[in-house]
């Protein structure tokens, strides 16, 4: 029985890339070498020319440097080799990458493409060896970079999956959350009532009885934490698009705080200059608030620090990070918190963070784990207004 | 003479609470916890005012609204809901009643029912 055999052992058999291969890509070195710095030079331009490509390079000058010597790297990698399992995970590494960037697949193919064309242009005037050498190695070439693309291609694609994946979770959680919030309204809207009227009952006695007091204060605070879960899940289900209008970043974050019953020994220490606005949906964004505020609380088990700041972006949008000092995520679980259902902790739904990457994409912006030391630093980056928010600002309410 | 609501919802305890909180603002009360047992209390003659959940058993408190308005000229309606969709709301509108969307906020519903 034969064995099945890896992905690149496929794809390799099916262009016809052997042995013989990689040691024509290997007597193509030496000659192409001296080149790679002009031709990355000109790939580079390419991007910058191009505002489309160019929009994935946020670094600047220093980033495009790094990225030049990567790319030099790349090309040497590509043709020493060797081809085997261990450069096909390092391709599929920097094809992950580009994905994570978010470089659109036509970006990728067509620059890709440039650098073929370059290289073959070197092999062409530069080899000095009869045409039936040059086309041998030449067909090498081609095959490298057929390769190369279709690993970068089985990169995006399955990253795609992914996406499909958990927006297909959270809409069948959506659905399940949508008749069960449904459900629990009922026994809520009889527990809410009732209260009201004990304390209507219990009137002017209250004064004098502060145990009392306090537990029928207790009971609406839960069933005010209960009814907003409720409202979480029925958005969860119901997924609307963002109805954006300048809103005050400040005034929200300290409603957030508010509705989030932080326990009273944690510090809330916020940076956010009072005349900031971005041009959000506050309802949903509120709630990315609450959700991360809640975490970070139960993150520092009650006690600890966030820090809130925001400010303006270079382009015109906003960036928003909340910081706490408490244990942090683990390594193993950073590139999976934002997955639908997956949670650590004993009692969470797995739901928050997912709902909350859901809102940001509808915002067409971005939120991140970042990559600290210590705590947990997550950060929040919407894009600049769009156009149809004009008539939402010209329309909304104060 | 006190203005008479009557409060359908298939939670007899919600109905009561209801019906009790209403009852504290100066309304006379009467509860039901289905359409089919609210007709005979509000035709032919029956209390001003309808406050009425909109998923019941049989036919919903939209239908109920509409049947009742079909015979009755004058009839005061609210229509309460957990759900909040387009057509929920759409369907207490046509059959001619307001919309109150739950948990019910007192403090609305004190106002639809002043105003309604």
């Amino acid at each position: 029985m034969t064995p099945t055999l890896t992905f690149f052992e496929n794809i390799k058999l099916y262009v016809g890339f052997t042995d013989a291969s990689s040691a024509a890509l290997r007597e193509l070195h030496p000659v192409a070498q001296p080149f790679f710095a002009p031709i990355v030079d000109d790939f580079y331009a390419a991007i910058e020319a191009h505002p489309g490509a160019r929009q994935a390079i946020t670094g600047g000058a220093a980033q495009i440097e790094r990225l030049k010597q990567t790319l030099i790297r790349w090309m040497d990698k590509m043709l020493l080799g060797p081809h085997d399992e261990a450069y096909y995970e390092l391709r599929s590494k920097i094809g992950r990458m580009h994905v994570r960037i978010a470089l659109p697949q036509a970006y990728m193919f067509t620059a890709m493409d440039r650098i073929r064309v370059r290289l073959l242009d070197v092999l062409r005037t530069n080899l000095a060896s009869d045409p039936d050498e040059v086309e041998r190695i030449a067909t090498a070439l081609n095959q490298i970079m057929d390769l190369e693309l279709a690993i970068m291609l089985e990169t995006y694609r399955e990253d795609l999956e992914t996406k499909h994946r958990n927006a297909e979770r959270l809409a069948t959680i959506g659905q399940f959350a949508a008749s069960i919030g449904h459900e629990l309204r009922n026994p809520l809207g009889v527990v809410e009532s009732s209260l009201y009227l004990l304390r209507q009952h219990l009137g002017e006695q209250l004064a004098g009885q502060p145990q009392v007091a306090k537990h029928l204060d207790r009971i609406g605070n839960e069933v005010q934490r209960a009814n907003r879960t409720i409202h979480d899940l029925l958005d969860l289900a119901r997924n609307r698009p963002p109805r954006r209008h300048r809103t005050g970043l400040r005034a929200l974050l300290e409603s957030a705080a508010e509705a989030a019953l932080l326990p009273a020994a944690m510090t809330l220490d916020v940076g956010i200059p009072p005349d900031l606005t971005a041009n959000i949906d506050p309802d949903q964004v509120r709630q990315i608030f609450v959700n991360l505020l809640t975490n970070a609380a139960q993150a520092l088990r009650g006690r600890g620090q966030v820090w809130v700041e925001a400010e303006a972006t270079a382009d015109e949008g906003v960036r928003v990070r909340l910081r706490d000092d408490g244990p942090g995520v683990p390594q193993q679980d950073r590139h999976r918190v934002f997955e639908a259902l997956y949670t650590t902790k004993a009692k969470g739904s797995g739901l928050g963070l997912a709902l909350c990457r859901r809102i940001m994409e509808a915002h067409e912006g971005t939120i991140e784990l970042e990559a600290t030391a210590t705590g947990a630093s997550f950060l929040l980056t919407f894009p600049l207004r769009k156009a149809d928010d004009l008539t939402g600002a010209a329309g909304a309410t104060a | 003479m006190p203005n008479r609501v009557l409060i359908v919802d298939d939670n007899q305890d919600l109905a009561e609470n209801i019906a009790e909180i209403l009852s504290m603002q100066g309304y006379a009360t009467e509860i039901a916890t289905s359409a089919e047992e609210a007709l005979p209390k509000a035709l032919p003659d029956g209390p001003g005012i309808l406050v009425t959940d909109y998923r019941l058993p049989g036919m919903t408190g939209a239908d109920l609204v509409r049947e009742v308005r079909q015979r009755r000229a004058v009839i005061r309606a609210v229509v309460m809901s957990a759900y909040t969709d387009e057509r929920t709301i759409s369907a207490a509108k046509n059959a001619g009643a307001e919309f109150l969307a739950k948990p019910i906020d007192f403090a609305s519903l004190s106002l639809l029912l002043a105003a309604v």
